[in-house]
């Protein structure tokens, strides 16, 4: 196995004639937190939907371990070990929070869920998996709330946890704390950084303090192409970021 | 969750319907055919209600099973539960094909597509008399007999359908609690999100199909078998249309509102067309009324009867604690 856990070269996207991304080149180091900043209409969400599989790469190729992964479909990269959040926030939002997560945790396994004889119930494992995130992301006492009757910061922990119950190798999160309070914000942070000991994190985020917190890695984009990528300390002090593209926007501190 | 709602309460309901159906019917013949509706518009609830599939196609699946029985036991007098058997097979085969080319496309798409297919199945009958006896159907199908004897009398028939509507529904019953089952909700519910998280969603909506197809190719067979024609209307849009209008009556968050959707058309349909020929006219205000203030339908109603009676003294659930 290579250190490279996630890969991309020449990736391209094209809706219709607007060409979304181009030649973008990403290496994600296994255990790595690497962190997509850029700002708005940069296309980091079609990058996430081209990794996913959600959208048709129109050029370059995608490895997931060395394996090309270009031409699968979207629930089969999930069971190769791609999970993903969403930026909008997209759950079951009549089910309960613990089967969101049994759904999830399921989704890794989906063949078996097509016998109509077998109860939900008889995958223990599956919903082993959906306690343990429930109690990750402290949710226990709301469980069995719908998810769409929760708070927003709840349903904004939920979406993430929706990503862990796959237990990929390698996990997407799409601006985790969007539309969040400060406590919550705090509380996520922690959960990524916890999150980069397990699995490899990919994420998209506005929040600088985050960022250069907790990132390894940071790549910025600009209308679909890559920009500058390195660590925290050198994107933030690089002029041609600073100055060109994001002026005053990086103001969080390292601590 | 109303307790009406749990699996056990549901089919117990669908037992009680089986008994209670012979006090208060006088005519064997209305009472079978509620049976026979109740379990084809509950298969039409696992696509609308559970995974959120319109389909105007499920009288073709009705009439592939009409004409499976009246084929097979006016010429070949094959075994009746050999035909009820093949008749279901036939129907999720046909219900794999029309599903598989319609589930391509969504929304108004998706229904055009089953409104299409019926139309078109309906016309491949009424060309081909030469199997399916066109205008006039296929006259004299028997009824199945056991121990010998023919079950001629209503009732007798009646008890006959009964076990195969239990057995039908409480399989019914089976698939939607089991992981299958909550898999199709969270396909209703956000179908991006289920492919996201791994699940081959068309496959699942297939499988729904079939499903579907094989219950209503079974009840078509039933039909034919209680009539002794297997006509032609059987696999008109108008059967589609009739079981759709079964569901949305009934309610579609619950099997058993399936079987007050077919009980109540039915029996509304036989007292009003005694007293005026426009009942159909009354029909549509039954309609409107339903999608204007029932949205939840007969067994949306049902629930507050339910909730009002036994739950009147109980305090509203306190808001579990956020931290």
């Amino acid at each position: 196995m290579t250190d490279i856990a996630l890969q991309t070269r020449g990736l391209g996207v094209k809706y219709g004639n607007f060409h979304a991304l181009a030649e973008v080149d990403l290496q994600i180091r296994r255990n790595s937190v690497h962190s997509i900043i850029g700002p708005n209409g940069a296309c980091k969400t079609t990058l996430f939907h081209a990794l996913t599989g959600r959208v048709r790469a129109s050029s370059g190729r995608i490895e997931l371990d060395g394996r090309d992964i270009t031409d699968t479909s979207d629930d089969d990269r999930v069971r190769l070990g791609i999970a993903r959040s969403f930026q909008v926030t997209s759950l079951f939002p009549n089910l309960a929070l613990r089967e969101n997560l049994r759904l999830a945790a399921q989704g890794r396994t989906p063949w078996q869920a097509l016998a109509p004889w077998r109860r939900a119930e008889a995958n223990a494992e599956a919903l082993a998996i959906a306690d343990e995130v429930i109690e990750r992301l402290a949710l226990a006492p709301v469980s069995n709330r719908l998810a769409g009757e929760l708070s927003h910061g709840q349903q904004r922990r939920l979406e993430v946890g929706m990503a862990m119950a796959a237990r990929p190798r390698v996990i997407l999160l799409d601006e985790p704390t969007s539309g969040m309070g400060i406590d919550d914000i705090e509380a996520m942070k922690q959960l990524i950084r916890d999150l980069g000991r397990d699995h490899t994190v990919l994420f998209i985020e506005h929040n600088m303090g985050i960022v250069m917190n907790i990132s390894d890695m940071v790549t910025v984009m600009r209308l679909g192409r890559k920009l500058v990528e390195g660590p925290p300390a050198q994107v933030r002090d690089d002029p041609e970021v600073q100055r060109a593209y994001l002026g005053n926007m990086i103001t969080g501190d390292i601590a | 969750m109303n307790p009406l709602d749990k699996p056990y309460a549901q089919l117990a309901l669908a037992v009680l319907a089986v008994l209670v159906l012979p006090l208060f019917l006088k005519s064997g013949i209305l009472a079978t055919e509620i049976l026979i509706f109740a379990m084809v518009v509950a298969a039409c609830n696992l696509l609308l209600g559970y995974t959120g599939l319109l389909s105007f196609g499920q009288g073709i699946f009705f009439g592939i099973g009409t004409y499976a029985a009246g084929i097979c036991l006016t010429r070949w007098q094959i075994p009746v539960p050999v035909v009820l058997a093949s008749a279901a097979v036939l129907g999720a085969a046909t219900a794999t094909l029309v599903g598989w080319l319609s589930i391509r496309r969504q929304g108004v798409y998706f229904v055009m597509l089953t409104l299409a297919f019926s139309q078109l199945f309906y016309f491949v009958a009424y060309t081909f008399s030469g199997v399916t006896g066109g205008d006039n159907g296929l006259l004299g199908v028997p009824r199945p007999s056991v121990g010998g004897t023919a079950l001629n009398a209503p009732w007798s028939y009646y008890t006959y359908v009964a076990v195969c509507f239990v057995a039908v529904f409480a399989i019914l019953v089976m698939v939607t609690q089991s992981t299958f089952g909550r898999t199709l909700l969270a396909i209703r519910e956000n179908e991006g999100r289920a492919a996201a998280i791994g699940f081959p969603t068309k496959l699942f909506k297939l499988e729904a199909f079939a499903i579907s197809g094989a219950v209503t190719a079974f009840g078509g067979a039933l039909h034919a078998m209680l009539i002794g024609v297997a006509p032609l209307s059987n696999i008109e849009y108008h059967t589609s249309e009739l079981i759709l209008i079964m569901t949305i009556i009934g309610g579609s968050s619950s099997l058993f509102g399936s079987v007050l959707g077919a009980g109540f058309y039915l029996l509304l349909a036989d007292a009003l067309s005694t007293v005026w020929p426009r009942w159909l006219l009354l029909l549509g205000l039954v309609l409107v009324t339903v999608a204007l203030f029932l949205q939840r339908g007969l067994w949306g109603l049902v629930e507050r009867g339910y909730d009002l009676v036994f739950r009147r003294e109980r305090a509203p659930e306190t808001p579990a604690e956020e931290h």
